[in-house]
C-alpha cells in the first residue's frame, strides 16, 4: 500500500506544474508572440497530462487487482450455497478461513473505497478546462533556396538576383482551429526576404473562415485564401513538386492564386465525384484588379472551377479539370508593364484566363509509398485586353487597345523510387501574356529526399531558353530545404 | 471560351443532378478504413448496413493514397468506423475535412473510434517528432490480435445499437454469434500457436506488439529505424549483429514493403523470411479475418518449425 501513497504524493507536484505550465503560457500568449515557447509550453502540457494519465492507469489497475482480490475473498468467506455444486476452488478453503478472510475483506474495500474516492478525484481534476486549451493548432514552415544562376535579372527578368543566392522564402506560421461547430478559421501568416533588402516582412497570406456544416454538399470560404482555380496555383510554396511555381502560373495568375473574397464550393451529390467551386474577389494573385477610389461590379474578379476523378484501374487514375477567371473591367493591374526591350508600355484593362489541368496518376495501393509515377499537365490561356503605348509616352495619340492572346503550359513528371526519394522533370513553356511574341521555355530536371514527413531537400537544375525579345536564356541550379515543426496536416488539396 | 463554359456548367451540374443514385433507403451507410472492420461491421449490422471499405486490404494503414472518389462515399455515410489511435492519420482527418458531413465528423455519433477501451501498446512517454510520427497515440495495430478484436467488435456494435435502437436485439445476437464463433477460434489458435512461445522475431515495420504478447513470441526489433523512418545502414547492422547474437530466426514482411531489406537481412541471419497481411484481404489466402488469423499463425509456426526455434 505504501506504493500508493508514493504515487499519489507525486500526483500533487504534476497537477501544480501543469497548473504553472497553464499560468505562463497565458503569461505568454498576453505579453509577447513567441511560437517556440508557446510549442515547448504546449509540449509540457502534454508531457503532463501524459503523466497525469499514466499515473490514474497505474492506479486503476492497483483498483482491479484489488477488485478481483475483493470478489475471491468475498466469494471465499461465504458459506458455499450446497455442498455438491460448490466449484472446486472454494471447497480448499474449507472452514477455517472465514472470520479472518472476513476483516480482511472489509479492511480492503475501506481501501478501495478510498482509492475510488482518488481516482474520481484525479479524473476529475484532469477533466478540468482552461483557456489555452482552446488555442489554434500551430505549425512552423522554414524554406531555405540556396541557388546559383548563370546571368543577372537584368538579363532574364528573374525576381531574385543572378549568380550566388540564398534565399528565405518562407517563415509560414499556420494557425487552425474550430470557431464552432459551424465553421474552422485559419491563418497562414508568411515572412519572406525581400530581394533587394533581405528584410523580412511579415504577411498574412490567408485567413480564412471555412464553414463545416452547410447542407447539400455545399462548403462557403470566406476572407483572404487562395482561391481555386487549376491544380497547383493554390498550393502553398514549399509544398510545391518543383522549386519554382510553374512559370505559366507565375505570369498568368501572379504566383498563387490568393484573393480577398468569397467562394463557394459544391461536391454534386453523385457517386462519381463532381467537384464545382465559384468564387468572386478583389483580384487573383500578387496584384489588385483595381486599387482606384470607386469599384464597378465589372472591377471585382470571378472564377470557376469544375473538376472530376476516374479510377481507371485500382493503381491507375485520372483527375482532370477545367478553370475560369475575368476581372470583366481594369484601371490597370500592377500599374503599367514595360516591355522587355524598353520601348513600349502595356496597361491592363480586361484580365481573361481559362485553363485545363491533367494529372495521371500511377500509385500502385499496396506499396504506394514505395512506388508511382505521376504526370501533370496544367495549359492555361490568357485572353486580356491591354491598352498598349509603343512610344511610352502617355496620351500622345499611338495607343492602341487590343486582346493580347497568349498561351502557355507545364508539363511534369514525377516518379518515387523509395520512401525517401523521387525524382521528377518538369517543361515549361510561356508566351508572356502581354506580348505572346516573347517566349520562354524551361527544363527543370529535379531530386527529393524527404528524411521524414516533415523535412525535406531538393536539387533542381533549370536551363531556360527566351526567344523573342531582348531577354537571356540561364541555366540555375537551386537547392531547397524546408522544414516544419508542430501541428501540420497534409492536407486533400495537397494530395 | 469563357462564357461557353460558364454557361455549360450549370447545364452539366443539372444533368449530374438527374443522375443521381437511387438511395438504398433505410439502411445505414458505413464507410470503414480497414478492411477487417468491413467485415465485422457487416457481421453485426447484418441487413441493415450498407458497408464501404476506403482500404481494399493491400494498403499500408499508415499510407492509404487520399481519392477524390473516397468524398462522394463519406459524404453520403452516416457512420465512418475506424482503428484509431493514429492509426489512419495519414489520411482520414484531411478526407473527413472536406466531406462536408457533420454526421461523421471527430466527435459526432458517427465518429466510431473502435479503439475505445483498448489500452494502448508502447504509448509514447513524450510527443515528440524525434521519435517518429506515426504512432504518436500508441502502437494501433490492435487489430491482429483476436481478442482485443473482440473489443474493436464490442465498441462497434455499440455504436450501431445507438444509431438505430430500433435493431439493439438483432445487432446483439449478431455480435453475440460472430463473437461466439471467434471464440471457437481463439481457443484452437491458442493451442495451434503454442510452438511460437518465446520465438523472437523481427518485421519491418511495427505491427506486431499484440499479436506477439498474445501468444508469446518475443518481438525483438523492427527493420524501420523508428515507425515510418526508413532504416539507415548501421541500423541493418546492429540489427543483424543482435539477431546472431540472440538468435532470431524469422523476419516477417508485411505485403505494403519492399522485399530487398527483409530478404537480404534474412539471408545474412539464415533466418525464414515470411510475409504477412496486416488486414483482411492483405495476401489471397487472407479472405476473412478467420483465414487470416490461421494463415498468419499457421505461417509463422511453420517459420518457427523451419528455423528449429519452435517451441516443443
Ligand atoms: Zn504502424
Amino acid at each position: 500500500m505504501r506504493n500508493e501513497k508514493e504515487k499519489t504524493v507525486r500526483i500533487y507536484p504534476s497537477v501544480v506544474c501543469l497548473m504553472m505550465a497553464v499560468a505562463s503560457s497565458l503569461e505568454a500568449t498576453e505579453t509577447a508572440f513567441d511560437p517556440q515557447l508557446v510549442m515547448k509550453q504546449l509540449q509540457e502540457l502534454r508531457d503532463n497530462q501524459q503523466r497525469l494519465q499514466q499515473t490514474i492507469a497505474d492506479q486503476q489497475k492497483t483498483i482491479d487487482a484489488l477488485q478481483k482480490l475483493m470478489t475471491g475473498t468475498v466469494a471465499k468467506s461465504q458459506p458455499p450455497a450446497g455442498q455438491g455444486t460448490a466449484p472446486p476452488a472454494l471447497t480448499g478453503a474449507g472452514p477455517n478461513g472465514t472470520p479472518e478472510t472476513a476483516a480482511a475483506a472489509v479492511a480492503d474495500t475501506v481501501r478501495l473505497k478510498e482509492l475510488e474516492k482518488k481516482v474520481d478525484e484525479l479524473t476529475e481534476s484532469s477533466k478540468k478546462t482552461f483557456p489555452s486549451q482552446f488555442n489554434p493548432a500551430i505549425g512552423l514552415v522554414g524554406e531555405t533556396i540556396f541557388s546559383y544562376d548563370s546571368n543577372g535579372n537584368n538579363t532574364t527578368a528573374n525576381n531574385r538576383p543572378g549568380g550566388f543566392d540564398v534565399y528565405q522564402r518562407s517563415v509560414e506560421m499556420n494557425l487552425s482551429a474550430s470557431v464552432d461547430p459551424f465553421a474552422l478559421g485559419y491563418a497562414v501568416i508568411n515572412g519572406s526576404a525581400d530581394a533587394q533588402t533581405g528584410t523580412a516582412n511579415m504577411d498574412v497570406e490567408e485567413v480564412a473562415l471555412v464553414t463545416t456544416s452547410l447542407p447539400w454538399g455545399l462548403t462557403a470560404t470566406g476572407g483572404r485564401f487562395f482561391a481555386e482555380f487549376g491544380r497547383e496555383a493554390y498550393i502553398h510554396d514549399h509544398e510545391l513538386p518543383t522549386v519554382n511555381r510553374p512559370l505559366v502560373l507565375d505570369r498568368y495568375i501572379g504566383g498563387e492564386t490568393r484573393t480577398d473574397g468569397y467562394q463557394m464550393n459544391w461536391l454534386l451529390p453523385t457517386e462519381h465525384y463532381w467537384s464545382l467551386t465559384a468564387g468572386v474577389g478583389d483580384g487573383m494573385g500578387d496584384k489588385l484588379a483595381n486599387p482606384g477610389v470607386y469599384r464597378e461590379a465589372g472591377g471585382l474578379t470571378y472564377w470557376a472551377h469544375a473538376a472530376t476523378f476516374f479510377t481507371l484501374t485500382p493503381d491507375l487514375t485520372l483527375e482532370t479539370g477545367l478553370s475560369v477567371m475575368t476581372t470583366p473591367s481594369e484601371t490597370d493591374r500592377g500599374g503599367s508593364i514595360t516591355d522587355p526591350n524598353g520601348v513600349s508600355t502595356a496597361t491592363e484593362k480586361e484580365r481573361r484566363v481559362g485553363g485545363v489541368d491533367v494529372t495521371l496518376s500511377y500509385q500502385p495501393l499496396q506499396n504506394n509509398q514505395f512506388a508511382g509515377i505521376t504526370w501533370r499537365t496544367e495549359a492555361l490561356r490568357s485572353s486580356s485586353r491591354f491598352q498598349f503605348d509603343p512610344n511610352g509616352v502617355p496620351n500622345s495619340g499611338d495607343e492602341t487597345t487590343r486582346f493580347e492572346d497568349s498561351f502557355g503550359l507545364y508539363s511534369l513528371l514525377t516518379a518515387k523510387l523509395s520512401r525517401a526519394w523521387n525524382v521528377g522533370f518538369e517543361f515549361d513553356y510561356l508566351q508572356n501574356p502581354e506580348n505572346h511574341r516573347y517566349v520562354t521555355f524551361s527544363y527543370s530536371p529535379f531530386i527529393t529526399w524527404y528524411p521524414s514527413h516533415f523535412q525535406q531537400l531538393r536539387l533542381q537544375y533549370t536551363h531556360s531558353d527566351r526567344a523573342g525579345s531582348s531577354l537571356h536564356g540561364d541555366d540555375a541550379i537551386y537547392l531547397q530545404w524546408v522544414w516544419i515543426i508542430g501541428s501540420h496536416s497534409h492536407g486533400f488539396t495537397e494530395r | 471560351m469563357k462564357n461557353r463554359m460558364l454557361i455549360s456548367m450549370p447545364f452539366i451540374a443539372a444533368l449530374l443532378a438527374l443522375a443521381l443514385p437511387a438511395q438504398a433507403a433505410d439502411k445505414i451507410r458505413v464507410v470503414t478504413t480497414l478492411t477487417d472492420l468491413a467485415e465485422w461491421t457487416r457481421a453485426v449490422g447484418g441487413d441493415f448496413v450498407e458497408v464501404r471499405s476506403l482500404c481494399t486490404g493491400v494498403e499500408d494503414t499508415h499510407g492509404v493514397p487520399m481519392r477524390p472518389s473516397f468524398l462522394p462515399l463519406l459524404h453520403r455515410a452516416d457512420m465512418v468506423v475506424l482503428i484509431g489511435l493514429e492509426c489512419e492519420h495519414a489520411f482520414l482527418p484531411a478526407l473527413l475535412d472536406v466531406s462536408k458531413n457533420a454526421k461523421i465528423m471527430k466527435g459526432a455519433a458517427g465518429y466510431v473510434d473502435c479503439s475505445v477501451n483498448i489500452p494502448p501498446a508502447e504509448a509514447p512517454r513524450t510527443l515528440d517528432r524525434a521519435e517518429g510520427d506515426v504512432h504518436p497515440a500508441g502502437n494501433p495495430h490492435y487489430n491482429l490480435d483476436p481478442v482485443l478484436a473482440k473489443t474493436a467488435i464490442r465498441n462497434l456494435c455499440a455504436a450501431l445499437v445507438d444509431y438505430a435502437p430500433a435493431h439493439k436485439a438483432e445487432f446483439e445476437k449478431n455480435r453475440d454469434t460472430y463473437l461466439a464463433k471467434l471464440d471457437t477460434k481463439i481457443a484452437e489458435w491458442q493451442q495451434l500457436a503454442r510452438p511460437l512461445k518465446g520465438v523472437k522475431f523481427i518485421s519491418y515495420h511495427n505491427h506486431w506488439p499484440y499479436f506477439s504478447s498474445r501468444y508469446g513470441l518475443q518481438y525483438v526489433g523492427t527493420i524501420e529505424v523508428k515507425a515510418g523512418i526508413d532504416a539507415t545502414p548501421r541500423h541493418i547492422t546492429e540489427l543483424i549483429e543482435m539477431m546472431k547474437k540472440e538468435n532470431v530466426k524469422v523476419v516477417v514482411r508485411e505485403p505494403q514493403f519492399p522485399e530487398k531489406l527483409p530478404k537480404e537481412v534474412a539471408a545474412r541471419t539464415g533466418a525464414e523470411l515470411i510475409k504477412l497481411p496486416i488486414m483482411v484481404g492483405g495476401v489471397p489466402e487472407a479472405a476473412d479475418y478467420v483465414a487470416m488469423m490461421d494463415y498468419i499463425i499457421l505461417t509463422c509456426v511453420n517459420a518457427a518449425e523451419k528455423a528449429h526455434v519452435a517451441a516443443q
